[in-house]
């Protein structure tokens, strides 16, 4: 798979206090890439390199195999859709107006425009014929940064940059995104780069995630990997600290990542196997085992694999034990 | 209140003419301060110490005394629109570059960041974002400045450059609260109704707001269109110092000029100001006449001592070589009535204490309580010198010329000065005490003008000429009696002595 983005000996100081130290980074086109850490690792100064918000002290970035200083600065940001924390649409403009914004310096027909708007509208679940003449201050916040995720896709970007964009959401919106943001990754297969400091978030969202700490790349693997082989402590800690508060709240999904789901499918009748899908709760797995002997996990309709009992009660002994 | 509706009737063409002018002036101040305070703001956003310090120098300007800045720029830029136009900007620019600037520097930055991420360029991201965003806060100040400039615009009246301040000026020379209070009334609507407007542009549909804003152009444009068309035709522009005489005189003028010639056409500037202030103005062509007396050239406006005791012809003699030597300015004949200086008292205080003369008063000094104005006050041909040759120790009050009058009426006063042709001689019953040192030079009137004006308009120097030796002191107090008291027009009076005396044609 070709690369979209290419971290290469990458450094960042501020007022000559280093903060990213040595980033190399190939990130894939079409892939949904998480940059996961705690504040301060760096990981937010490393995405708004990529579209030149902030500067490179030394290395280079290229994007999709072009060095990006060498990119006129317009032209990259152009193609290169950016979410934010805070949101921050423009209040002036309405809703239409807002995702309209990019388009419009790219020349394309008001015609084509209005047609994209109502179509991204109508993909997110809010009627154009209410929605397309609001202002910002009308909508909630969810309803904000669902404009704001089609500002940043109205121009069709190959790449699309997030910045924490869920982390001012509350826990449901947070959830109704983060399901939005999977499908019309699906549907417009652009590359993102979502940083985070939540790690359920990462293992959601991510095919791959890289896990930052003060300026470094700790680990780069997918979210399987990252949960049976961590690269040291901190991963292996900053993992942990994502559990759920209590038992019954940790998703199947998150047992079979870690635990790793049968090597084979069982052999047994298909009433004996119950079908829950990877973001049901234990509370539904520890139910269902009482009447069958296995689960299939389903990831939005993909079967993962298998969990039995025994794989059930391993995890929770060896991981869930303090 | 009828008082008020009558000079309100009366008035209506001046009104008009003031409303205009104010508007003009203060509408054109806030547009050239709003093309200065913009943009600087905007430049000045992303430099916060050059902002801070451009803020400081603004709030500092504001605070000079709107007078004395106005004093300031006569010498620099004269009299007239211009000055005040100037001192207006000064004035109006803190408000708008303070809101303009802080209405940007204070959006969130996260909207900055998004502007840049979308690739905006400099400018889109002014206009698309900025500038929205800031619009209220900007308008805010442009409305704050546009009060701060029609209010602050009625000192414009004090150089010349007309408006509403005329009518308050106006009052309060001639002490008639109408004339006040209707400048001051339609001063204070102006900034209500101008505020309202520039509000309703903040909110109304873009398309609405141009079409408003492309017709007041449209209509200040015109009425500037008009007047330099009207202007073609040979203009002399002609002013009088504040009060009624110099009004009716400078009517005269004009009669008699355009009598004479009709492709002349002449402008006439009242109340335009104090001797120095109209002086300036002539040196500066900003006037082509006005009437002068023989005694304040002597006294005020050349160099040089002059001889006591002099006749009314050394008098003018003297002040015509004078004004031609030192400035090349000519004065024409004098008229007949001498406006000198006299100190006057109550009929009544005049035969109680058996006064005739001024040196009668040395007898009675301990009574006197007199109210002056503050130019005899200070003159050396005024109270000063007066003291000295009469020997009088008297402390003078300084009051207001038509506040005197009314303050010897009511008897807080006793002694006051006068003009020998003031109308309230005979309004209040007052009797002139004479000035028996010969203290007191001769005041004749008479037109000033340039040299170079003389020898280019021989006509209008004829026409003026015919005034030589005419109106006496009577005629003069009698006409100032019409217009002070009687509240008729200065045209009026001035076309009817004309008329009367066989100077002017009548019935056309």
């Amino acid at each position: 798979m070709a690369t979209a983005i290419e971290f290469q000996h990458v450094k960042k100081a501020f007022n000559g206090k280093t903060v990213i130290l040595d980033l190399n980074l190939k990130i894939k086109q079409g892939e949904f890439f998480v940059l996961v850490g705690t504040s301060g690792s760096g990981k937010t100064t490393s995405l708004k390199m990529i579209n030149r918000l902030e500067s490179l002290t030394a290395g280079k970035i290229l994007v999709n195999d072009q060095d990006s200083s060498q990119i006129p600065v317009r032209t990259l940001r152009w193609d290169m859709g950016y979410v934010l924390q805070q949101i921050a649409l423009f209040p002036t403009m309405t809703v239409a107006q807002n995702i309209a914004v990019i388009p419009e310096m790219k020349g394309t027909t008001k015609k084509e425009i209005s047609a994209t708007i109502d179509e991204l509208l109508n993909e997110v679940g809010l009627d154009p014929k209410v929605y397309r003449d609001r202002m910002p201050s009308e909508l909630s916040g969810g309803e904000q940064q669902r404009i704001g995720i089609l500002r940043a896709l109205a121009a069709q970007p190959s790449i699309v940059l997030m910045d924490e964009p869920f982390s001012a959401l509350d826990p449901l919106s947070r959830q109704q995104l983060q399901d939005l943001v999977l499908r019309l990754h699906e549907r417009y297969h652009n590359t993102i780069v979502f940083v985070t400091h939540d790690m359920n978030e990462a293992l959601k969202l991510g095919h791959r995630i890289g896990i930052m700490r003060t300026g470094e790349l700790l680990q780069v693997d997918t979210p399987q990997q990252i949960a049976q082989h961590p690269a040291n402590e901190f991963v292996r800690e900053f993992f942990g600290a994502s559990l759920a508060q209590n038992v019954y709240d940790i998703y199947l999904g998150r047992v079979g990542l870690v635990q790793g789901y049968l090597p084979t499918a069982p052999t047994v009748a298909a009433e004996r196997i119950q079908t829950v899908d990877y973001q049901d709760t234990l509370r539904t797995g520890f139910s269902a085992l009482a009447s069958h002997d296995y689960l299939a996990v389903n990831e939005s309709g993909q079967l993962q694999g298998y969990l039995d009992r025994q794989t059930v009660m391993t995890y929770l002994s060896e991981h869930e034990n303090d | 209140m009828n008082n008020l509706l009558q000079t309100l009737v009366e008035r209506r063409g001046d009104l008009v003419t003031a409303l205009w002018q104010h508007l003009g002036i203060s509408l054109a101040a806030l547009v050239i301060a709003m093309i200065i305070a913009i943009p600087l703001a905007i430049w000045a956003v992303r430099r916060a110490k050059l902002a801070e310090a451009l803020l400081q120098l603004t709030s500092v300007l504001q605070t000079i005394p709107s007078l004395a800045l106005l004093g300031l720029l006569i010498p620099l830029v004269g009299i007239g629109t211009v000055p005040a136009v100037i001192a207006l900007v000064i004035y109006a620019l803190l408000p708008i570059f303070q809101n303009t600037y802080l209405g940007i520097a204070e959006i969130d930055p996260s909207i900055e960041e998004a502007a840049d991420a979308f690739g905006m360029s400099r400018l889109r991201k002014l206009f698309k974002v900025e500038l929205p965003i800031a619009l209220p806060q900007i308008i805010a100040g442009i409305r704050t400045a546009l009060v701060l400039i029609i209010g602050t615009a009625t000192l414009a009246a004090l150089i010349g450059a007309g408006g509403l301040g005329t009518f308050i000026m106006l009052g309060i020379d001639r002490n008639d609260t109408s004339l006040l209070l209707i400048g001051a009334i339609s001063s204070a609507l102006l900034a209500i109704i101008l505020s309202a407007l520039v509000r309703w542009f903040q909110t109304a549909k873009p398309r609405h707001a141009l079409i408003v804003f492309g017709l007041i152009v449209v209509l200040l444009g015109g009425g500037g269109a008009y007047s330099a068309y009207a202007d073609r035709t040979e203009t002399i522009t002609i002013a009088g110092k504040l009060g009624s005489e110099p009004d009716i005189l400078i009517n005269m003028y004009k009669e008699l000029i355009e009598a004479d010639d009709s492709h002349v056409k002449v402008t006439l500037k009242p109340n335009f100001g104090k001797t120095t202030f109209l002086y300036s103005a002539l040196r500066n062509d900003q006037i082509d006449i006005y009437p002068e007396f023989t005694g304040s050239v002597l006294e005020t406006l050349v160099k040089g001592d002059s001889p006591k005791e002099m006749t009314a012809e050394q008098t003018y003699r003297l002040a015509k070589k004078r004004l031609a030597q030192q400035a090349q300015l000519t004065l024409l004949a004098p008229m007949k009535y001498n406006n000198t200086y006299a100190l006057a008292v109550t009929e009544k205080f005049k035969q109680q204490h058996h006064l005739k003369t001024i040196s009668d008063l040395t007898q009675v000094e301990s009574l006197l309580r007199p109210g002056m104005t503050l130019e005899f006050i200070d003159r050396d041909d005024g109270l000063k010198g007066l003291k000295q040759a009469y020997h009088l120790d008297v402390t003078a009050k300084s009051m207001e010329p038509a506040l005197r009058y009314e303050a010897i009426s009511q008897g807080r006063i006793n002694l006051v000065d006068a003009y020998a042709t003031d109308s309230e001689l005979r309004q209040y019953n007052l009797a002139l005490l004479q000035d028996d040192q010969r203290f007191f030079p001769t005041y004749q009137g008479a037109p000033l003008m340039k040299t170079s004006f003389v020898n280019k308009h021989p006509q209008i120097v004829k026409a003026l000429n015919q005034l030589a030796g005419k109106i006496s002191e009577t005629d003069m107090q009698e006409m100032n009696y019409q217009v002070n008291a009687k509240k008729q027009s200065a045209a009026t009076v001035a076309r009817r002595y004309l008329i009367k005396h066989g100077l002017l044609k009548g019935g056309h």
